[in-house]
């Protein structure tokens, strides 16, 4: 408990920093790969809840951000809403999808669950590719608002906001430990009254309403969405990736995760375009490494050693081991 | 002494062709505690999963405190007021002792606060205290044991399964676990409890029921089961095998 007002202030500094981002520079360029990062955050942390905190490795997040950016899409041109609200009820329509998608999906375990979602994000593809209203393969166009101060700090304070709604959930509130419960040992979780099916529903729509409102925000930022770009396998591969690479569980190590990959990807787009060929094997290169020699990614692997020294400092064997 | 709190009537578990447990019928009364013995294979564990809902019994019916609980799952069982032991310990290993007392205390105590002070009631009251920062699985089998009971005490039942909590403790430790299930017993609770080791079951039941191949052979004080002649010939038979 006695992290808790250091890991505030550290949260208020990150948060204060990106707020006077805008004012530093005027170069959209960067102001648009912060932004993007900051969407890569928000993803990463949402599908963290699930596999983290509880165990189960979603393989279709990425529906959940195109249901949001399509909902998103039609309301604000067939319907004409305004945008929050359009982002807002996408959000609401991923949860929907996830509350029906998990009765069935989260009674399997382990690599069953991993391909269930895994076709649910296929399906949710091939139907934005079918369908007339979301315009078949040549997707949809919306409004142009073309303002990146402005998506900025929407993304900034969304992904800002949930980060701490998370926390406070996950890492305070009850709910953070029945999760944890369940990942452990879901029998033995039922003995001490968790019906195991109703809190892993749960987490599940935890984790897809922010996804969906983010894929909100990503369609009215970019104005153009199509099936491959918002319900592709990249989307869900990358969170996954970040979030693996970062460490599972935590929230902060998908963040770091998200961020360091988000900048090595785009340092390479940028600078080394040349070697684009290369980018796809390097990440892969070092996905593989991090999962061999950082089985709980760069923050678990921080937080050991951290408490490794503390214990060699007080003499004492180690307290609190990471799970093997 | 009076009501039974739990009625098993002609319970059986069917694997397939294996009649795991078979016509088992018998009663508990508030406030006692019955051993459930028998040799290895006997179906003892089986019927514990039935009775805690992890089994559906395939004939039969269980009421606890005068409702219908047959098929009920674990979770529900758990919110009527039956607590359970695992015999191969179930602790959520990643997360520290008081944490896991914690979940435990969500069913009683809804918010954070009130489940951390009753968690940590329970710990002092099971011996365990001292531990409650550590990792659950840094603990030794004893120390596992214990908090499967105090996790089970959690849940503040009026009904306590306990199944093997006492094998493969040394005996300091077992006389100790031993002391704390008549403590958990002098608070009100019923307990029925699966153990292997006789010198336990002989000295806390108040009645024991023996099982074997699935059926009941005996039942009745533990000194009076002791020299049962049917008893004793489905221990000696195990042995010769």
């Amino acid at each position: 408990m006695k992290s808790r007002g250091r890991f505030l202030w550290i949260f208020v500094v990150v948060f204060g920093l990106f707020c006077i981002v805008p004012l530093l520079t005027k170069n959209t360029f960067f102001l648009r790969i912060a932004t993007e990062a900051l969407m890569w955050i928000g993803l990463a942390i949402t599908w963290d809840v699930l596999a983290g905190y509880t165990g189960y490795l979603n393989f279709g997040h990425g529906a959940f951000f195109g249901i949001g950016a399509y909902t998103t899409a039609i309301l604000m041109t067939k319907a004409h809403w305004f945008f929050f609200p359009s982002a807002f009820v996408g959000g609401m329509i991923a949860g929907l999808v996830a509350l029906l998608a998990g009765f069935p999906t989260l009674r399997l375990y382990g690599a069953y669950f991993a391909i269930a979602t895994w076709a649910l994000g296929r399906a949710f593809q091939q139907l934005a590719l079918v369908l007339d209203i979301t315009g078949g393969p040549d997707g949809m166009r919306l409004p142009t608002f073309l303002n990146p101060v402005f998506f900025f700090y929407t993304m900034l304070i969304f992904v800002g906001g949930l980060f701490l709604i998370l926390w406070f959930l996950l890492e305070r509130a009850p709910f953070g430990l029945k999760l944890k419960a369940i990942r452990e040992d879901e029998e033995g979780a039922m003995a001490i009254g968790l019906n195991p099916a109703r809190v892993k529903v749960m987490a599940f729509i935890v984790s897809a309403i922010p996804a969906g409102i983010i894929g909100g925000i990503y369609a009215y930022w970019i104005t153009y969405i199509n099936p491959a770009s918002t319900l592709g396998d990249l989307v869900t591969d990358q969170a996954v990736v970040m979030a693996v690479f970062g460490g599972l569980g935590t929230l902060i190590g998908p963040t770091i995760g998200a961020a360091l990959i988000y900048a090595f990807k785009t340092y390479f787009w940028a600078y080394l375009s040349q070697y684009q060929v290369l980018y796809l094997v390097i990440l892969g290169a070092a996905i593989a490494a991090s999962v061999v020699f950082l089985p709980d990614g760069l923050w678990g692997a921080f937080v050991s050693r951290q408490e490794g020294r503390k214990a060699l400092k007080k003499g004492l064997a180690l307290k609190k081991e990471k799970r093997a | 002494m009076s009501e039974a709190i739990l009625k098993i009537e002609n319970v059986s578990k069917v694997f397939g062709g294996l009649r795991a447990v078979d016509q088992v019928s018998f009663e508990i009364e508030k406030g006692e505690i019955v051993g459930l013995i028998g040799p290895n294979g006997a179906g003892k564990t089986t019927l514990f999963n039935v009775i805690s809902g992890y089994y559906a019994p395939t004939e039969g019916s269980i009421t606890f405190q005068g409702r219908a609980i047959s098929g009920f799952p674990p979770y529900r069982l758990a919110r009527e007021g039956i607590g359970r032991t695992f015999q191969i310990v179930k602790p959520f290993a990643g997360l520290t002792v008081l944490e896991n007392v914690v979940i435990a205390s969500f069913l009683k105590y809804p918010r954070m606060a009130d489940a951390e002070k009753n968690a940590e009631r329970i710990l002092d009251f099971t011996g365990l205290i001292d531990k409650k920062d550590e990792s659950a699985q840094g603990l030794t089998l004893a120390g596992r044991k214990r908090l499967e009971i105090s996790k089970a005490l959690a849940l503040e039942p009026s009904l306590l399964l306990l199944d093997e909590v006492v094998a493969g403790l040394n005996p300091t430790e077992a006389d100790k676990t031993i002391e704390l299930i008549l403590k958990v017993r002098d608070q009100g609770v019923t307990i029925l409890i699966v153990e292997h080791i006789m010198r336990v079951i002989m000295n806390i039941s108040d009645r024991v029921v023996v099982l074997n191949y699935g059926q009941k052979i005996a039942e009745g004080k533990p000194g009076e089961v002791a020299k049962n002649p049917t008893v004793i010939e489905a221990y000696l038979g195990e042995a010769q095998a």
